[in-house]
Parts: structure tokens; C-alpha cells; sequence
């Protein structure tokens, strides 16, 4: 039998075949083709664009974020912005209120129109389908544009205006409610709030062991919540003996800002060579057998390869690519450990939080909405009614899949073995629809904050429409638009985390 | 963003068992109507609490249809804005004078919707004559109740005398309404209900008794909505006095609900319980029978467009086709059926089946031939056209022909991949030396070369008989005649001329840059798709960092990135209109979504579909296009149609972007006219509801598909 | 090894046949995981060879490795004189020697049955559509479901579809053919059905390699059986050695239970 073996093999061909027909070294060649050609199609519109630009003088730069902006924004937390910054700071803290706000709105009425239509009485579901079905197929746009034209036919402003004087105020200025808001003491009363979710959690952790161990009622999640009131309201007085923070981080920052770029730039380079040893040794270690090393396959090599490739492509654009980078880091880290610092800082002795109702001014001949009370403009009405509106339908619809997927003998199963209606909605139900919603919820929740930048269409001044305001007056046109992109794409990686923080902890508690 | 968002697509569906289902849906009769009572005990009174929920909603729904009519029909409300700018709404600046080619266009889609529709639609199980009949009286009922909804308010004018005026507008009546003492008369009669619901429940009657109680009940809860109703018409002395009067002035309405109750009643009783719940007519001809009866009433009634002509309205001044609406559309109904009836003759012969790829290939081409050729009506400057056009066409025909008839001979192995490779070298290096400028060349030849590329790096892929051979030859053929045929018409200047940029605005530019968008998000879509599922990494983190940065940006920055700055990017010859920048940003935003739909149909696909395609030897681009494709895009029908709805009502953001759009047209252009000036909700009610009719019918188009196709059925 | 007589009568007589198949010193890992361990085997041409061995053992790992459904990662693999390695053409020129019909029958349910069994002789084979055609038609025939062509696998039982996928490999008109657990997921009435199609398969003279557990179909109609247990090959030899005198004790442990 060996014998035949041999010169079996012996007539074969061995050894490598020519490139051109080796499938790993095709595939590889493909794949770096393709990451050339798209390299040097980008390369060739960023050459291109330095050109035209260098061409008609204008430099990209990004100092124009400190010039003064000679207008002012109709609303936010600084309608006469010192510096064009300082004003898109404050339109990205408006698109991001009526983000939050319009999320919390649209899940309310999204949840209860989605469990309106799948109830049993004939006009509660048809009415809900009716709005479901207007409220999506209607383009946001021309639903704000709407609005807005709505909000216009509302009565004028008048200094005993209603519906409800002093607390809800309607009229073709927009909507007024009482505004909650942070106060000086906020930040000391949240290390309270902090500490007191620590017991709180290790309090719950002991009820619930004793529930395990006894079988009584013990009341977890009511005992949290009674730590953390009881610490909530002890740091509402407390707070200020907390005034020392601020010189923790004064002293941190301090030591920060004393950082050379030198330094930073080596950390960087070091932070790139260790992840990618980091993943070479996780990849050798994968590729692992217990008789040693397995033979590494051409297409490991090339995926070793890339990894260190890479590692030495950010060390290249950190020390040459973008010398500023360093500077630019410790700049900004040392103004932002400032800022904290002095959010902690001694002499914060007001309440931390505080709620103020709407009132109404006379400015000139015309009552106008006050300060004092959280005002939308009849275009921040028409966004925040706009997309709340247009997500609800599309929650709804989810919220309803939710519950349908879940199959009718998790009910029966549920109620066979003699648990209460309630109890079986919250153990069986609920979790099992909750983890089919809460992925595409997610991607809701995406698209309306990537919807409140239509504001632009009514004037509400948020980050995009502020961001128009100064590239009109700046010229800095492309600047602008890659800050519009990099917040939003910074946005859309926060509601990521959150909903996958949620998606991860449903799916342990599945298990 | 690639982990958390989880899989963004539909419920993964084993493609198997979608075709499985597809099945002809068997024409099974209605269910036996209900009593009325029954009916209302069942789905209204059912308990306590609904019947509550049942008194609550009723009147919210009241109080909601009344606000729209009253906004709609209100006195203030300017309609002829919207009548006399018809044209605008759908054309804005189109030349009056050119408008036939319009209309052209229409009947183009016209004829070919009705071919195909009459060719390949399946015939399905159609509408009984029960859901019929149920309809119309719903219909004409819900007219009666409008026109008695409609609240007939009156307002005395400056000199004292009662004037008849509708109502004011829906901010004013709410506000209005909170002030009047209804409140607390609903506040009686809401407790009056929940006590008697809670009296019947403690009895015990609400559910054991038979319906009887709960009618009780509900005839209650009902009677105290009139009550409310008739409460508020009587706040007013003057409303109470105009009532009569509005009725009158309502008589055609009153008309129409009897015609359409009455024609209803006429079949629900004239048919019987039994025939009507088995008789089933096919849903097309409703339509057309719906949408004639619509053309033909424009030739009683002057509803259609109107014109402002030396300080009158006019209706239907027919001087030209553009002042004309209900010829040209009498022509297209004419054609839609027409074409309907000749496809439906067609379906039964053998051949028919053949013609769907050529029906097919006519609606890609449509949007193409149709704006450029038809709509735009370019001069050709035929020099040129003979000098250099046709010539380089035949070349590359020729050339390219050669190729592909060299490389698909079965045996040719890899010297057709080397020359393949060598192709691909010339392409790229013609836009490398366009880069740095080393030789001239005709940018479409540019073009032409990488399809060249393209075609013979897949050629061995098809590779074949003589027939198959030659038909791939003629296939290369085809597509650069049309390719240059058509380069030649977009770089010829239009001899249509409009006063602004756009050669359409309106509507039409809506759809036009809806289907282009569509046309060019659809392959990319796909092809990221692709390469996201791929077990090639670096594909797999380009295609990712794509959909994830065009997924995590607002629509709105690119579209002022590609109309703003984008011809920054390109070379000082080149720039691009603005309509063509935001129809890339569109398509570029639209793609990374489709490609998230398609990855779902991807995933779908079993991996032993593709083990049994490598076994018996498919190359991966025959597996990919002849096994896993066709399942994947079956399985992503529903999804992909949402994205159709999502990117058609997304085109309204050219109005931001300045563009004369639909949007634009009725928000800002209608208000500027100095007949109409600040006159805006009209032309957005009127702007909704033309939207909420294209994206309600896709979707519920996509509803119906997903049931045949058996998707999201568990 | 030790062989006994008869197989040595065996492997006298098939000596002087073609080599089919020849792994030597096969192994493969999922991660940790050794799937094969170090086989060694040759098959010769028309010879039928039963793979026993219980579940996990690695048989269909085996057999997946022998058309490059996954690859091995060390040792060589050659059919037919052409050894599987990186070489495109290599694997091409494997893939349509070798068919394979799988345990889900893995059928295109988006093609008629006719489809899906001259699609990969006209993309493949390049064959010209009407002959394809004809084929596909001669070989349903022989499977016994002539007047199924039209229909969509949905459409048919299980028992018919694996007889379809057998036609779509034969289609291919392979010199070997491999059948991993063709049987395993079909109700117990139709096996039988698929069983003799197998066999008057392999009484035409097909190379033909099965993973299977139909003891009968081993007893019956197997040149060879081979039975392997945590990745090797434990014990080779003729259905009557194999199953009235085993040598090893895992083999004897293994029949115990399933027989």
C-alpha cells in the first residue's frame, strides 16, 4: 500500500502553483487592489479639493470656531453666542434637548398607539392604524413645514395667556412649559446620587439573596430606590461639603497640561504597536494546537501582515501625518479637566436642581415668551411635534411585531402554570417582545435624531442650522460640514452603545 | 455601530419556505356578516372598559374629522392657490408650449404599467362584491357625516350683519373649544358611563347576559357623544341659524354620499348573503373602473386645473395642452386600459412568459430615454456626432465584441484571465493619466474601457456554446449603442428652455430624482452587501466603514455637501449641477441603507446553499448571481420596497437643498405669488396628500407582497 | 496495522486499479479542536467505501476536505492524480470530478428541478442548453422521478429531492462521487428509495465514497468499510471482517451499541 503511495505522489505536482492561480494570493491581490483604488480615489478628490481651494486662497482651518458670530440664535442655552463655537455648542445642545426629549415622547406614544392597535375594541385599533398609517406615509419635511404653518394660526401672545396661565402657554410663538433645570449644586449632589446607588445596589443584592434563601417578599428594587431617595435627599442639604472635588481635578488637570506633545505622540505610537501586538498574539493564540503551533496558512501571514501595517499607518499620521494632534489633545483634555474642576469646585451652595413656570414679557409693544420657563419656538413646535409624530408611527409598528412575535403558547404556557395576568406579562410577555423591539427601536431613535437636523427647514436653531448661520458668515463651508458629520456620527455611536448596552443585558437575562 | 444596531433587516426567513408559499392565494368566500348588533357587541361593548375606550375615542375621532374639515373647507382657506398653480405643483417652470412632451412621458409609464401589469400581475383573489359594497356605503357614510360635522359657524361683519363664513381655523376652534363649558359636560357624562359600566360589570351581566346589556351600554355612551355634539353646535345662537343654511349649500355632497351609500346598499341587498360574500370582482378593474369615472367627471364638473387670466379664474381654458387637464388624462386612461386589456389577451400565449425580460429591461430604460430624449428634447450636433460619436461607438462595439467572443470560448483558461487582468491594467490606467495628465481622452472612452474591464474579468463566467457566445457578443453590443446613444443626448444642450437651472421642477423632479436615486443606489446597495458578508476582511471593513458613516450621518449634511462643495472635489473642468450632486448624496445615503436590507436577505440564504453551489464547481461570481442573489433579493422584497417609500419621501429635502421641488413649490413659490401671498397650508395639505397617496399605496402594495411571499409570517 | 487475510486478498486485487482518492497524513483543526488526526488512506477507482464511526468522529470533516468544502491543514490530498492545494485550477478540476450529495439534500429552491440539474453542467461544463437538457432528463430518469422536472424541490418529499440531488451531481458527470449522511434526515420510508439508487450506482462502477449509518447498505453493497473514531482511522477492511470479527475494541464497543 506504501508502495502505491509513493508513486502516486511522486506523479503529482507539488509545490506552489503561480501567483496567478494561487487562491490565496489572488484573493489577497484582489482585496489590496481594491484598497488601492479606493485609497487613490480619495486621495485623488483630496488633492483635487487643496487645489481648487489653494486656488481661490482659502486655507482649511479651524480657527474661525473662536471669531465672534454677528447674529444671534432664536433659542438655546446662549442666544447671543460670544464666538461661532460658542454658537454651535449651543445648537448641539439644543439638537441634542429635543433628541432626548423626542425620544422620550415618541417611545410614550409610540408604545400606546402600538398597543392600541392591536386591541380588541374596533375603533381604538382603526383609529390607531389611521394615525400609524398617516403619520409614516407623509414625508417628515412637509409634516414640520405643516406645523409650523400650524403653530401660525394659534392666537398671539397675550400677558394672561393660556390654555393654562402660567404653566402651559400655546400660541404662534410656540409652547411654553415649566422648565426643570441643573442648578449650582448639581455636580456634588450627583456624588451623592452615586454613592447612594453603590449601597443602593448592594442593599438590593442582599434582598434579593434573602428572597433566594427565604422566600419572602423582600422588595429589591424598592429598597434601591429607597437608598437612593434617602441618599437624594440628604445631599439636596449636604452638597456643598463636597466643595473639595474641584481641587482633585484642578490638580489632575494641572499635572495634564504639563505634558509635552513629544510624550503624548510616543503614548499614541506605543498605544498603536500594542494593540496591534495585542491582536497578533491573540490571532497566533487562536491558530493554537495542543501540538504546537499549527502551520499558518498564506492567509494568516497576510492578516498579520495588515495588522502591523496598520499599527505603523497611525504612528506615520501621528508623528508626520498630524503633528498638531498631540497639542491639540492636551489643549483640550486641560480645558475640559478646567471646566470639571470647576463644575466641582468649592462655593456651590445653591440647590442642585430647580423648576421655574413659563412666564410672559413685554418687549417693546409685543408680550413675549419669558425667560424663565422652557420655551419652543413655533419652529422647535413644529420639529419636536414633527418627529415625534412620524417615529411614533414607526414604534408603534415595531411595538406591535414585538408582541405578536411572541407566540401565543408563551401566553397559554404562562397562565397554565398559575401565574397572574400581571406577573405573566412582566416575567413571560414582556422580555420576549422587548428583545425582538429593542434593535430596530434603536435604529429609530438613530434616524429622529438624525431628523431633528430638518429644523433647518423652520429655523430652529440646532446644530445644523447654526452651523449654516456661521459657514454663511465664515465661508467655511467644508469645515463646517465635517463638524455636522463628525457630531452626528458621534451621536448615532452614543444611542449604539446605549441600545446595545440594553440588547446585551436582555440577552443574560434570557439565558 | 456594526455590533450594537444588531441586524437591522426583517425576520430572517429560510428563502426555502418563502417559495415554498408562493402559491396562488385560493379565492375562499368572505365570512358570514354579522347582525349589527352582534357586530357592536363584539367589537365596540365588549367589556366594560371598552365600551368606556368606545365612547373616548368616538369622540376624539369626531372632534378630528370635524377640526379637518373645518380647516379644509374653512372660508379662509384660499384652494384656488393650489387650483390655478397645478402646473407649478407638477412641472414648476416647464414650457407650456413643449407640454406635450409631459404627456408623453405619462403615457409612456402609462402603457407600459398597463402592459405589465396585464402581462405578468397575477390576477389574485380580487375584492368580493360584500367588501365592495361595504366600501361604498362606508364611503357615502362618512361623507353624510362630514357634511353634518362640518361645523357651520357664522361671524358678524363690521357692520353688523350676520355673514355666512365657515369656521376659522383648527388653532382657534381648539382653543375655542377648551374655553366653552363642554368640559365639564363631558366630565358628567364620561362618570355617568363608567358607573354603568362599573354597575353591569358588579352585576356580573356585562359578559354572562348575551349582548343585550352591553348594547344598552353602548346605545348610552353613544347617545352621549350626540349629546356633546349637539351641546356644542348649540353654544352659538348664530351657528344654530346658519345650520339650516349650510346644509342647503351642501346638497351636492349630500348627493354624492346618497349616490355612493345607495349604490352600495343597491348590491349588499340586491346580491344576498350568500352571492355576495362568493362573488369576487379583480381588483385592477375597480380601479380603472374608479379612475374612469374620476377622468370622465372632469367632463361634467369643472374640478380640474384652473388658470388666472386677466384677473379671473378660468377653468380648463384649453388654449394649450398645458391648460388642459382632462383631454390629455381621458387619452392616458384610454391607454392604461388599452395596454391592460392587449397584455391580459397576451398573458395566455406561450411566449408570454418571454416578454418579461424585454418589459423589464423597457422600465430601466424608461427613466432614461425619457428625461434625456423625450423631456429634454436635446440638439444634436450632428458633426460631432458623425465625426466622433458614432465612430468611437462602433469601436468599442467592435472591440469589446471581439473580446467578449475570444474570452468566452469554454477552453480558454488563464491566458483569458491574464488578458482580463491586462483590460482592467488599461482602464485604471487611463484615469490615472487622467490624473496627471499624460494623454487626452474622451471621458466616456474612460468609461467604455473599465466596462470592457469589467465585462472580461467576468467573462469566463459565462462562458459557453456558440449561441450562448453570440448573444453575450450582441448583449456588449446593445449596451454601448445605448450607453453612447444616450452620453451623446446628455452631453447635447436641451432645446428646451426654462427660466430657471432645472429643466423640471415640481413633482416631476421628485420622481425623476426618486427613480435615478433608485436606479443607482440599487447595484451599489447590492454590491456592499456583498462585500459586507464577505470572508474577505478588507472588503468586509470598506464596505462596513461605509454603511456605517453614511448610515450615522443626517441626510441633510450630504445633500449641502454634495449641492455645496462637492464640485470642489473635481477636477476645474468638470462640476455637476445641483440636481445631479444631491440625486449622488440620495444615492449614496440610500445605498447603505438597501445594503443593510440586502445583508438581511444575505443571511437568510443557508450555508448549504452555497456548500452544494461550490461542490458541484460554480465559480463564486456564477454562485453569487445564479443561487445566492435571487434568494437573498427574494427574501428582502418587503424591505427594499419600505426603502423605495423611505427614499421617495426623503426627495422632499431638495427643498431645502433649493432645488424647485414639489415641496418647495407648494411651501414657498405659492406664497410668494402676489395673488396668494403667505397663502401656505393649502398647497402642504394639498403636498401631503399627493405624498401620503404614492407612499400609502407602496406600501400597502409591499403589505400584500409580503403576505403572498408567506415573509413575516411566523 | 495489522491486516488480516482477507483484506490483503482486497487490497492485492485493487492494487492494480487507479488511485482515486490518497490523503496522507491528513489533519485538520477547528480551533483547539483536532478534527482529523493524521489520515492515511487510498481509495482505487470504482471501489465503494463505506466511512463508520460515531457522531463527532470527524468522518464528514473527511469527506468535506476531499472536495475543498473545507480545507486541510497539513498532510496532502490528491484525486485522481491532481493534489489538492491553493491551485485554482487544481480546485476547479476537483470540484467537477467529485460530486457530492449532502444530508439536507441542499437543493436550489428557487429552480425547477430540471434547473437546478443543468445549471452547473451549462456554466460549468458549458454545455450547450438542449444537451444539458437531455441529460438531466435521461438522469431523473434513472433516479426514478421522470415526471417531476417541472416542479420547484419545495414540491417534492424528501426522499425525492435527495434522488434529485444525485442527479444534479451526476450531472456533472463526476468520477467519484461522495455522499455524506445521505439518508440521515429522511423519514424511514423513504430511505429505502434513495438506498437504491445508491446502489445501482455503485453496481455501474462509480467511485464512491459514503458517510453513512445504514448498516444493511455497509453489509451489502461496500467494497470496504472504514471506521473512525476521534479523528482516525481505527479499523479497515471488508464488510464481513468488519462486521462478524473486529479487531479493535472500540469498533467492537461501537457495533454493540448500534447494532
Amino acid at each position: 500500500m506504501s508502495n502505491t503511495d509513493q508513486t502516486t505522489l511522486a506523479a503529482t505536482q507539488s509545490g506552489r502553483p503561480p501567483f496567478y492561480r494561487d487562491a490565496t494570493v489572488v484573493k489577497w491581490l484582489a482585496q489590496v487592489f481594491t484598497l488601492l483604488l479606493v485609497v487613490f480615489a480619495l486621495f485623488f478628490l483630496t488633492t483635487q479639493a487643496l487645489e481648487n481651494l489653494n486656488r481661490q486662497g482659502i486655507e482649511i482651518k479651524y480657527d474661525f470656531l473662536g471669531i465672534g458670530l454677528g447674529s444671534d440664535l432664536r433659542e438655546g442655552i446662549d442666544t447671543d453666542p460670544d464666538t461661532a463655537g460658542r454658537a454651535l455648542w449651543a445648537g448641539a445642545v439644543n439638537t441634542i434637548r429635543i433628541a432626548v426629549g423626542g425620544i422620550i415622547a415618541a417611545t410614550i406614544l409610540g408604545v400606546l398607539v402600538g398597543v392600541g392597535r392591536l386591541s380588541s375594541n374596533w375603533i381604538v385599533s382603526r383609529m390607531c392604524s389611521v394615525f400609524i398609517e398617516t403619520a409614516r406615509n407623509i414625508p417628515l419635511l412637509v409634516q414640520i413645514v405643516f406645523i409650523w404653518a400650524l403653530v401660525a394660526t394659534l392666537p398671539d401672545v397675550e400677558l394672561d395667556s393660556g390654555p393654562i396661565n402660567g404653566v402651559l402657554h400655546l400660541s404662534n410663538k410656540g409652547v411654553s412649559v415649566p422648565r426643570v433645570h441643573i442648578d449650582d449644586g448639581f455636580y456634588q449632589w450627583l456624588i451623592f446620587l452615586g454613592a447612594g446607588w453603590l449601597v443602593g445596589s448592594f442593599v438590593k443584592r442582599r434582598q434579593e439573596r434573602r428572597h433566594d434563601a427565604t422566600g419572602q417578599d423582600t422588595y429589591p428594587v424598592a429598597s434601591l430606590v429607597a437608598v437612593l431617595a434617602v441618599f437624594g435627599a440628604v445631599g439636596w442639604f449636604a452638597h456643598p461639603i463636597f466643595g473639595w472635588v474641584g481641587s482633585i481635578f484642578d490638580f489632575i488637570g494641572d499635572g495634564y497640561s504639563r505634558l509635552t506633545p513629544v510624550i503624548v505622540q510616543v503614548v499614541l505610537s506605543l498605544a498603536a504597536v500594542t494593540a496591534a501586538a495585542w491582536w497578533i498574539r491573540r490571532f497566533l493564540a487562536r491558530r493554537r494546537t495542543p501540538a504546537g503551533l499549527m502551520k499558518l496558512t498564506d492567509d494568516d501571514k497576510f492578516r498579520i501582515i495588515f495588522a502591523g501595517v496598520g499599527a505603523l499607518a497611525v504612528i506615520a499620521f501621528v508623528l508626520v501625518g498630524w503633528p498638531g494632534l498631540s497639542s491639540w489633545i492636551i489643549n483640550s483634555g486641560t480645558d475640559l479637566l478646567g471646566v470639571i474642576a470647576d463644575k466641582f469646585g468649592d462655593g456651590r451652595t445653591g440647590k442642585p436642581m430647580d423648576i421655574k413656570a413659563p412666564d410672559v414679557e413685554q418687549i417693546g409693544n409685543f408680550p413675549n415668551p419669558g425667560p424663565a420657563g422652557l420655551n419652543l419656538t413655533q419652529g422647535g413646535t413644529a420639529v419636536f411635534f414633527g418627529v415625534v409624530l412620524y417615529t411614533a408611527s414607526f414604534i408603534a409598528e415595531i411595538v406591535r411585531g414585538g408582541i405578536l412575535a411572541v407566540p401565543k403558547g408563551q401566553t397559554e404556557a404562562g397562565l397554565a402554570v398559575g401565574l397572574r395576568r400581571v406577573t405573566m406579562l412582566r416575567r413571560v410577555v414582556l422580555p420576549q417582545a422587548f428583545r425582538v423591539i429593542l434593535p430596530p427601536l434603536g435604529n429609530q431613535y438613530l434616524n429622529l435624531t438624525k431628523n431633528t437636523s430638518l429644523a433647518i427647514a423652520v429655523g430652529y436653531s440646532d446644530f445644523v442650522q447654526v452651523g449654516q448661520i456661521v459657514y454663511n458668515q465664515t465661508g467655511k463651508t467644508l469645515e463646517v460640514i465635517s463638524l455636522w458629520m463628525l457630531f452626528y456620527l458621534a451621536c448615532s455611536l452614543t444611542i449604539s452603545v446605549i441600545v446595545n448596552f440594553f440588547n446585551v443585558r436582555m440577552k443574560i437575562v434570557e439565558r | 455601530m456594526t455590533v450594537p444596531m444588531g441586524d437591522p433587516a426583517a425576520p430572517v426567513v429560510d428563502p426555502a419556505e418563502a417559495w415554498a408559499g408562493e402559491q396562488e392565494p385560493a379565492r375562499k368566500p368572505e365570512e358570514p356578516s354579522l347582525s349589527a348588533g352582534e357586530w357592536l357587541s363584539k367589537n365596540l361593548f365588549s367589556s366594560a372598559v371598552n365600551s368606556v375606550l368606545t365612547g373616548v375615542f368616538t369622540l376624539l375621532v369626531l372632534l378630528a374629522v370635524r377640526g379637518l374639515l373645518n380647516f379644509t373647507f374653512s372660508e379662509e382657506r384660499t384652494w384656488r392657490a393650489v387650483k390655478t398653480n397645478m402646473r407649478f405643483l407638477f412641472t414648476h417652470a416647464y414650457p407650456q408650449d413643449q407640454y406635450i412632451r409631459i404627456w408623453v412621458c405619462v403615457g409612456a409609464i402609462a402603457v407600459l404599467s398597463g402592459l405589465s401589469v396585464g402581462l405578468l400581475a397575477r390576477t389574485g383573489a380580487g375584492i368580493s362584491m360584500k367588501k365592495l359594497s361595504m366600501n361604498l356605503m362606508g364611503m357615502g357614510g362618512v361623507i353624510g357625516l362630514g357634511i353634518l360635522l362640518r361645523e357651520p359657524s357664522a361671524v358678524v361683519d363690521s357692520e353688523g350683519l350676520v355673514v355666512h363664513r365657515e369656521a376659522a381655523a383648527v388653532g382657534d376652534s381648539f382653543v375655542d373649544w377648551l374655553d366653552t363649558n363642554a368640559l365639564a359636560v363631558l366630565g358628567v357624562l364620561v362618570l355617568a358611563n363608567v358607573a354603568l359600566a362599573v354597575w353591569f360589570h358588579l352585576q356580573g351581566t356585562y359578559l354572562r347576559d348575551g349582548p343585550e346589556p352591553r348594547l344598552a351600554h353602548g346605545v348610552l355612551v353613544l347617545a352621549s357623544v350626540g349629546v356633546l355634539i349637539v351641546q356644542q353646535y348649540a353654544t352659538g345662537e348664530i351657528a344654530r341659524e346658519s345650520f339650516v343654511d349650510a346644509m342647503a349649500d351642501r346638497a351636492w355632497w349630500w348627493l354624492g354620499a346618497v349616490v355612493l351609500a345607495g349604490s352600495g346598499a343597491a348590491l349588499w341587498f340586491g346580491l344576498g348573503d350568500s352571492r355576495r360574500r362568493n362573488t369576487f370582482v379583480p381588483a385592477m378593474h375597480v380601479f380603472f373602473a374608479a379612475a374612469g369615472i374620476m377622468v370622465l367627471s372632469a367632463w361634467a364638473y369643472p374640478w380640474g386645473h384652473y388658470a388666472f387670466l386677466e384677473g379671473e379664474f378660468i377653468s380648463e381654458p384649453g388654449r394649450t395642452v398645458a391648460m388642459t387637464t382632462k383631454l390629455p388624462w381621458t387619452v392616458m386612461w384610454a391607454l392604461l386600459v388599452g395596454t391592460f386589456l392587449l397584455g391580459r389577451a397576451l398573458s395566455t400565449a406561450p411566449a408570454a412568459r418571454r416578454l418579461r425580460v424585454p418589459l423589464n429591461l423597457l422600465w430601466v430604460m424608461a427613466p432614461f430615454v425619457l428625461y434625456w430624449a423625450v423631456l429634454r428634447d436635446p440638439d444634436l450636433d450632428w458633426d460631432h456626432v458623425l465625426s466622433t460619436d458614432i465612430p468611437m461607438a462602433v469601436f468599442f462595439a467592435v472591440l469589446g465584441g471581439l473580446v467578449v467572443w475570444y474570452l468566452t470560448h469554454p477552453r480558454i483558461g488563464e491566458a483569458g484571465r491574464i488578458m482580463a487582468v491586462v483590460l482592467v491594467g488599461v482602464a485604471v490606467l487611463n484615469w490615472v493619466a487622467a490624473y496627471f495628465g499624460w494623454y487626452p481622452m474622451l471621458q466616456k472612452a474612460r468609461i467604455s474601457f473599465l466596462l470592457l474591464a469589467v465585462v472580461a474579468l467576468l467573462a469566463h463566467n459565462f462562458a459557453g456554446d456558440r449561441s450562448q457566445r453570440l448573444r453575450l457578443v450582441v448583449a456588449w453590443v446593445a449596451i454601448m449603442a445605448v450607453f453612447h446613444w444616450l452620453v451623446t443626448l446628455v452631453n447635447s444642450p436641451s432645446t428646451v428652455e426654462t427660466p430657471t437651472d432645472a429643466l423640471i421642477g415640481g413633482f416631476g423632479i421628485t420622481l425623476i430624482v426618486a427613480v435615478f436615486t433608485l436606479l443607482a443606489a440599487f447595484p451599489l446597495g447590492v454590491l456592499l452587501a456583498l462585500a459586507r458578508t464577505s470572508k474577505l476582511p478588507i472588503f468586509r471593513v470598506l464596505s462596513t466603514a461605509y454603511i456605517e458613516v453614511f448610515r450615522g450621518v443626517p441626510l441633510i449634511t450630504l445633500l449641502f455637501f454634495f449641492t455645496l462643495i462637492f464640485n470642489l472635489f473635481l477636477p476645474s473642468n468638470m462640476s455637476l449641477t445641483d440636481i445631479a450632486g444631491a440625486t449622488i448624496g440620495f444615492a449614496l445615503f440610500s445605498a447603505a441603507y438597501l445594503a443593510e436590507n440586502v445583508r438581511g436577505g444575505l443571511q437568510a440564504v443557508r450555508q448549504g446553499q452555497y456548500e452544494a453551489s461550490d461542490a458541484v464547481g460554480l465559480t463564486t461570481v456564477q454562485r453569487t448571481l445564479f443561487v445566492v442573489l435571487p434568494q437573498a433579493l427574494r427574501v428582502s422584497i418587503p424591505p427594499l420596497v419600505g426603502q423605495v417609500i423611505a427614499t421617495f419621501k426623503e426627495t422632499s429635502l431638495l427643498a431645502v437643498v433649493g432645488i424647485f421641488d414639489f415641496l418647495r413649490i407648494a411651501d414657498k413659490v405659492i406664497s410668494a405669488q402676489s395673488e396668494f401671498l403667505g397663502v401656505k397650508r393649502e398647497g402642504l395639505l394639498f403636498a401631503s396628500f399627493i405624498y401620503w397617496i404614492f407612499a400609502y399605496n407602496m406600501s400597502k402594495h409591499s403589505q400584500r407582497l409580503e403576505k403572498r411571499l408567506g415573509v413575516g409570517e411566523r | 496495522m495489522s491486516v488480516s487475510d482477507a483484506t490483503t486478498a482486497l487490497t492485492e486485487e485493487l492494487a492494480a486499479r487507479d488511485d482515486m482518492i490518497v490523503c496522507e497524513g491528513v489533519n485538520k483543526w477547528f480551533g483547539d479542536f483536532q478534527a482529523l488526526d493524521g489520515i492515511t488512506a487510498v481509495i482505487k477507482e470504482r471501489e465503494v467505501v463505506v466511512v463508520l464511526g460515531p457522531s463527532g468522529s470527524g468522518k464528514s470533516t473527511w469527506i468535506r476536505c476531499i472536495n475543498r468544502l473545507e480545507a486541510h491543514q497539513e498532510g496532502r490530498i490528491v484525486i485522481d492524480g491532481v493534489e489538492l492545494t491553493n491551485d485554482l485550477r487544481n480546485i476547479e478540476r476537483i470540484r467537477s470530478e467529485v460530486g457530492m450529495v449532502f444530508q439536507q439534500f441542499n437543493l436550489f429552491p428557487h429552480l425547477t428541478v430540471l434547473d437546478n440539474i443543468t445549471l452547473a453542467p451549462i456554466w460549468v461544463r458549458k454545455k450547450p442548453k438542449a444537451e444539458a437538457e437531455d441529460l438531466a432528463r435521461s438522469l431523473l430518469e434513472r433516479v426514478g422521478i421522470p415526471e417531476q422536472a417541472e416542479k420547484y424541490p419545495g414540491q417534492l418529499s424528501g426522499g425525492q429531492q435527495q434522488r434529485v440531488a444525485i442527479a444534479r451531481a451526476l450531472a456533472m458527470e463526476p468520477r467519484i462521487m461522495l455522499f455524506d449522511e445521505p439518508t440521515s434526515a429522511l423519514d424511514p420510508e423513504m430511505i429505502k428509495e434513495v438506498l437504491d439508487v445508491m446502489k445501482e450506482l455503485a453496481t455501474s462502477g462509480m467511485t464512491m465514497m459514503v458517510v453513512t449509518h445504514e448498516m444493511g447498505f455497509a453489509r451489502e453493497v461496500a467494497d470496504r468499510v472504514i471506521f473512525m473514531e476521534d479523528g482516525q482511522i481505527v479499523e479497515t477492511g471488508t464488510p464481513e471482517h468488519f462486521f462478524t470479527n473486529p479487531h479493535e475494541e472500540r469498533t467492537k464497543l461501537f457495533l454493540s451499541q448500534i447494532l
